[in-house]
């Protein structure tokens, strides 16, 4: 236990020592600074330019061949382009579109009749929206016009036009769209954290055993020890980096949270409930456990550093698969499905595959205790094994073994 | 302090390494594991480390098993190798804390070495900063810093010049008279005879010869003449077959039967100009051709 405790300090020392691991923590919380100040600074640019030299709108022209029509037209026009200058003309539409060649205009409707209209606009933009909303203007003047032709007060067609609907919403299971975001970003960090840190450890054994540490490293530590204290120094780092990014993510935003107002999708991030919350913990750790020790266990039979990524590509693509299953389904909006309830049993996927479910999804608490338990057990399991392949592995130089030798080897050894 | 390697058998896989291997190592003498590359050395040590388990035999301490959180290993790999980018104070204390010392002992003893071994101004800088052979005194420390029961120094002086090799050999001989085991695995010869009382060769995974380097010399039929002479040629010619040239340019005299010894002594003496002549004792480089060799020879103690 004191020899466990003496690597675990060598190592955490180690990752502080890092320059790349302190340099990423920084560069990560200086950007989620940048933006979580983002609507602060943009404000500041705002209130200045405003201040300095009001923006000139961009002009859109109005020409409406039925007279009887243009206050009503220009009246509902200038409310629902409200950021344009909407200005009525009578000019024809030669010149109408000399003036928006030159810039004098950004478009312009030329109404021929109650219910058609041509769209003149110079580029007209992937984006460009005002179409709908000049359709949606017409359909209201018409069905204002025709109200008032059938003997209704201009009030009275008012009311009807503008009747307010009162709907509720009632989430009897879970709110995904709430979910997704907090999932989203869970599954995202798991998936690089596993991958960023299990190289890590990799690297961390490879290097000792190609630069001949090993030899006395082996003499010196118990297996068991060695491979505990190099993975959970990762795990304590990357939960510390990982506290870092979130740390600040949380404080800025509270920061800034005025400024940020109503924006849902970020509301909703830092609105995990609590008991969501332990969870992600939860799997996190085993997953990242888990992962942690496989990559460990078989970078110690590569001699040479460049055959690392080789020799930890089945785990990899292992996790990738899991990775895509459980994106899959959350973009599909179906977390239940069968594919989805095999992988959250699974120790390798179940990280993923059984938070996503209890964030989004319908699952009963036994299932959760179960997919829990198994992964508890198989971390621990997988940890031992480890080890016991890093004994045997560390020791072989030369061409990687294949996997049925090594499995031979420890269940000799 | 007795340690014993006790009929060791070891395999790896179809490949068996280790065939039987017992030896004795005592305290306060050096002991000498000999062999050709393959011979299965490192397999016996990492054995007696406990780096792996052997398939039967046993390590035993003064006749009980060996207990190691009780006894004390320093090892010297022949594969040198530490962290290239870590400060050297920082890794030296790492590897002796690893070996069970507290914290200020190991600073203190790391920088005792240091001092020892006239390395004090390299203790905060990078290893893969220094020479080579600096390297090397570096990973010595990191054999001896936590003062183990047992030394195991493989090939210790290979890669040092000849002011470093001297204060290697008053390390060890330090290491020697505190009653420690030292055990030496070594291709240079000379070094071995210098310094151990005991040897044991292995051959294909055997204990081809082991016991005391003097018994073993002693063993041999004391059947052959040493002769140094200014008249050579006359007793080569006397003597015929009996009579050959060594490489040093003395002669070698075969006997029938070690019997004949007195009389030829006193007929060469008596005859020729004769400069020395002695009983010829085979040094440890003859024994370890003929036991480590090809038609290496079988066991015998």
């Amino acid at each position: 236990m004191k020899q466990f405790g003496k690597i675990l300090k060598f190592e955490l020392k180690d990752y502080a020592k890092n320059k790349a691991f302190v340099g990423i923590t920084i560069f990560l919380v200086v950007a989620i600074a940048l933006v979580m100040f983002f609507p602060r600074i943009k404000m500041l640019f705002k209130s200045n330019s405003v201040s300095d030299a009001p923006v000139e709108k961009a002009v859109i022209l109005i020409k409406a061949e039925d007279d009887t029509l243009v206050d009503i037209v220009q009246q509902t026009f200038s409310s629902a382009f409200s950021d344009y200058n909407v200005q009525m003309t009578d000019k024809d539409t030669d010149s109408i579109k000399q003036d928006i060649l030159d810039g004098n205009a950004q478009c312009a409707f030329v109404l021929t009749g109650p219910a058609s209209y041509t769209y003149y606009v110079n580029n007209l933009s992937m984006y460009d929206t005002n179409q709908a909303t000049a359709a949606e203007v017409l359909q209201q003047i018409y069905q204002m016009n025709t109200m008032l032709d059938y003997g209704m007060t201009p009030e009275q067609a008012l009311d009807v036009m503008t009747l307010p609907i009162d709907g509720q919403v009632e989430t009897l299971g879970k709110d995904q769209m709430q979910n997704f975001f907090y999932t989203y970003i869970m599954i995202f960090a798991l998936y690089m954290v596993i991958l960023l840190y299990g190289q890590m450890v990799a690297m961390s054994v490879a290097t000792e055993k190609s630069s001949r540490a090993m030899e006395l490293l082996i003499t010196s530590a118990k297996p068991i020890n060695m491979m505990f204290g190099k993975v959970l120094a990762a795990c304590a780092a990357g939960l510390v980096q990982l506290a870092a990014i979130f740390g600040s993510a949380l404080l800025f935003y509270n920061i800034n949270q005025s400024y940020w107002g109503s924006n849902e999708i970020i509301g909703s991030i830092f609105a995990i409930p609590p008991e969501l919350l332990g969870y992600m913990l939860v799997f996190f750790l085993l997953g990242f456990l888990i992962y942690a020790f496989l990559f460990g266990a078989i970078s110690s039979t590569v001699s040479k550093l460049e055959d690392i990524n080789t020799a930890v590509q089945p785990v990899t693509f292992l996790f990738v698969i899991g990775f895509i299953v459980t994106m899959i389904s959350m973009s599909s909006g179906n977390v239940d499905t069968t594919l989805m309830k095999v992988c959250s049993y699974i120790p390798f996927t179940s990280p993923m595959a059984m938070f996503t479910r209890i964030a989004m999804g319908t699952v009963a608490w036994y299932e959760i205790i179960a997919s829990i338990v198994i992964l508890v057990g198989s971390t621990v399991g997988i940890g031992i094994l480890s080890a016991k392949i890093y004994r045997v592995g560390v020791l072989l130089y030369g061409t990687p073994p294949k996997l049925p030798a090594i499995i031979k080897a420890v269940w000799k050894a | 302090m007795i340690l014993e390697l006790r009929d060791i058998y070891k395999s790896f896989g179809e490949k068996q390494v280790l065939t039987g291997v017992s030896f004795k190592a005592e305290g306060g003498k050096a002991f000498g594991l000999l062999g050709r590359n393959g011979a299965g050395k490192t397999t016996s040590i990492r054995i007696l480390m406990d780096v792996f388990p052997a398939n039967s035999g046993s390590v035993l301490i003064d006749g009980k098993p060996i207990d190691y959180s009780k006894v004390g290993i320093g090892y010297l790999p022949e594969e040198r190798g530490l962290y290239p980018r870590k400060v050297i104070i920082d890794q030296l204390t790492y590897f002796a804390e690893l070996k069970g010392m507290g914290r200020k002992d190991a600073v203190k003893s790391v920088d005792y070495w240091l001092e020892r071994l006239g390395m004090t101004e390299y203790r905060n800088k990078r290893l893969d900063t220094l020479s080579k052979g600096n390297q090397q005194k570096i990973q010595l420390i990191t054999a001896l810093a936590h003062d183990p029961d047992i030394v195991i120094l493989d090939e210790p002086f290979s890669g040092l010049d000849p002011v470093n090799a001297m204060l290697l050999k008053d390390v060890v001989k330090e290491q020697i008279s505190k009653g420690k085991i030292v055990l030496f695995s070594s291709h240079q010869m000379a070094y071995i005879e210098e310094f151990c009382d005991s040897i044991a060769i292995l051959n294909a995974g055997k204990v081809a010869i082991s016991g005391d380097l003097r018994e073993i010399k002693r063993d041999y039929p004391r059947d052959r003449l040493v002769v140094r002479t200014e008249m050579p040629e006359k007793i080569l010619y006397d003597f015929g077959d009996a009579c050959s040239r060594a490489e040093n340019g003395d002669l070698l005299i075969q006997l029938n039967a070690p019997s004949e010894k007195k009389a030829i002594m006193t007929r060469l003496t008596e005859n020729y100009d004769i400069d020395e002549v002695r009983v010829f004792e085979p040094s440890l480089n003859d024994i370890f051709v003929e036991y480590a060799g090809n038609s290496g020879k079988e066991a015998q103690v």
